[in-house]
C-alpha cells in the first residue's frame, strides 16, 4: 500500500496494532453534565433512527487524523452527529447555526 | 429536572463550541419534533442506572451456582434479560472465563465498544488510542502496566470487540470466600476484573 | 440464511481496500484464522453507515487467529490468540495448512 492509500484505507480509529503505542493513560476524568447528554443524546437519536451508531461511527472516521487526534471522544460524536443530520435534510447549517447563536446569547457566552 | 435552557455548569470556565453544539443539537431537534423534549433526560438516567455493580452481580451469582455460570456462558444475553437487567439499546452479550490456564482480555480496537447495560460507560483508559492500539499486539505488556501478571504458560485470549456482540469478562473467584453471600463476592469484583485487565479483589 | 462456515472451519480474512466505513479492522486483513462461534446475521454495518437501509443482513461469526502470525515480534505464549467478530462477506475458505 503506498503512503497515500495507507491514509484512506488505513482510516484514524483503526488503531489495531499500530504505532506509536505508548504508556497506557492514567487520567480518569468525571463525565461532565454536557458529555452525559451528549451520549444520551446519539441514544435517542439511534432510537429514533436519525442518526444510528453506523452513521455515527462512519461520520466520525471521515472527520479525518487530525481531527479525530485532538478532540475528544464526545466532541467528535457532537460533531458527527451534526453533520449526518445535515447530510439527510433533517436539519440545515443555518437552523443550526442561529440556534447555536440563541444559545450563546443565553447563555451570555462569546463566540 | 434540567432545564434545557441553562447553562452547562463546567468544570473549568465558560461553556466551550462544543458544548453549545450539543445544547443546539438537541433544542433544534426537540423545536421540529425530531426527539421528545423529555428524552434526553429521561436517557441520561437510565445511563446513570447502569454501572459495574450489575455485572458484578452476575459475576457473584455465577461464583455461586454453577448452573448459572453454564447458562452464561452459554447464552449471556438470554440470562441477562431473564435476570431483570434492563438490556436499555438490545446489546448482544457474550460471557468469557477466567480459567487457571486461560486468561480473557476484551479491547475494541476501532471505536469503543463495552457492554453498557451491565458496566456503565467504558473508562478513558479502556477508550484510549494507547490501549486499543496495544491491547492486541502485547497483551502481556498492557496487563503488566495495570499490574496484572500474566505468566508465560498461561494462553491469553485477546477479544477485540468489532461488531455486534458485547463482552463481559468472569474473574475466578478468589481464595478464602468459601461460604460468602452473593453481595459479599459481588463487592469483590471490579470494574477492571471484568475487562480482563485485572482480577477480582482479594478478601 | 444458512451459515456458509462452520465452527472450527479455516477461513481467509479479505483484503478488499476500498475507501468509507467498514469493521474490519486492517491488522487482520489477509490473515487466517479458524472459525470460534457462528452469530447471528445481522445487519451490514457498511450499508448501514451511508443512510441506505436497504436491510441487507449478513451472517457475522468469530474468527480466532494464532497471535504469532498476526505480530511479527510476538512474544508470549504459542497459544496466545486474538479473536474478532468478522461478517461473512469477508471470509473465504482458507487452504488447507501445508505443514
Amino acid at each position: 500500500m503506498s503512503e497515500k492509500s495507507d491514509l484512506v484505507v488505513h482510516r484514524a480509529n483503526d488503531v489495531g496494532g499500530r504505532a506509536p503505542g505508548g504508556p497506557l493513560t492514567r487520567d480518569e476524568h468525571e463525565m461532565t453534565p454536557s458529555e452525559k447528554a451528549c451520549h444520551a443524546l446519539l441514544n435517542v437519536l439511534d432510537v429514533h433512527k436519525l442518526v444510528n451508531t453506523e452513521e455515527k461511527r462512519r461520520a466520525v472516521e471521515d472527520l479525518g487524523g487530525q481531527i479525530i487526534g485532538s478532540l475528544t471522544y464526545y466532541e467528535r460524536c457532537a460533531v458527527a452527529a451534526s453533520q449526518v443530520l445535515m447530510e439527510k435534510g433533517l436539519i440545515t447549517s443555518e437552523e443550526l447555526g442561529r440556534t447555536m447563536d440563541d444559545v450563546r446569547r443565553r447563555w451570555a457566552v462569546e463566540p | 429536572m434540567t432545564d434545557v435552557h441553562a447553562a452547562v455548569e463546567t468544570a473549568d470556565g465558560p461553556p466551550d463550541y462544543f458544548e453549545v453544539l450539543v445544547a443546539a443539537l438537541r433544542e433544534l431537534l426537540v423545536a421540529k419534533g425530531l426527539i421528545g423534549a423529555d428524552e434526553v433526560r429521561a436517557m441520561v438516567e437510565t445511563l446513570d442506572a447502569h454501572g459495574p455493580t450489575i455485572g458484578a452481580g452476575l459475576v457473584a451469582r455465577a461464583w455461586a451456582d454453577p448452573d448459572f455460570t453454564a447458562r452464561l456462558l452459554d447464552d449471556a444475553t438470554a440470562v441477562v434479560e431473564q435476570s431483570g437487567i434492563d438490556n436499555y439499546d438490545d446489546t448482544r452479550f457474550i460471557v468469557l472465563e477466567q480459567t487457571p490456564q486461560v486468561h480473557n482480555l476484551v479491547v475494541c480496537t476501532l471505536c469503543s465498544c463495552y457492554p453498557r447495560p451491565l458496566l456503565g460507560l467504558p473508562p478513558d483508559r479502556y477508550k484510549s488510542r494507547p490501549y486499543r492500539s496495544r491491547a492486541v499486539r502485547e497483551p502481556r505488556a498492557v496487563l503488566a502496566e495495570f499490574g496484572t501478571r500474566v505468566p508465560e504458560d498461561v494462553r491469553i485470549r485477546v477479544h477485540d470487540s468489532t461488531a455486534n456482540m458485547r463482552y463481559l469478562v468472569m474473574p475466578m473467584r478468589p481464595a478464602g470466600t468459601e461460604g460468602w453471600s452473593e453481595q459479599q463476592l459481588a463487592d469483590l469484583v471490579t470494574r477492571d476484573s471484568m475487562i480482563g485487565v485485572s482480577t477480582a479483589r482479594r478478601p | 440464511m444458512t451459515a456458509r462456515f462452520g465452527v472450527g472451519e479455516r477461513v481467509r480474512i479479505a483484503t478488499r481496500d476500498a475507501p468509507g466505513h467498514v469493521r474490519t479492522p486492517v491488522y487482520v486483513r489477509g490473515h487466517v484464522g479458524v472459525v470460534e462461534r457462528v452469530l447471528p446475521v445481522f445487519l451490514d454495518p457498511e450499508q448501514e453507515a451511508y443512510g441506505v437501509n436497504s436491510g441487507v443482513g449478513i451472517r457475522l461469526y468469530r474468527v480466532r487467529i494464532p497471535q504469532a502470525t498476526l505480530w511479527p515480534d510476538y512474544r508470549g505464549n504459542a497459544d496466545d490468540v486474538l479473536e474478532l467478530e468478522v461478517y461473512e462477506h469477508w471470509l473465504e475458505p482458507a487452504e488447507e495448512d501445508p505443514r
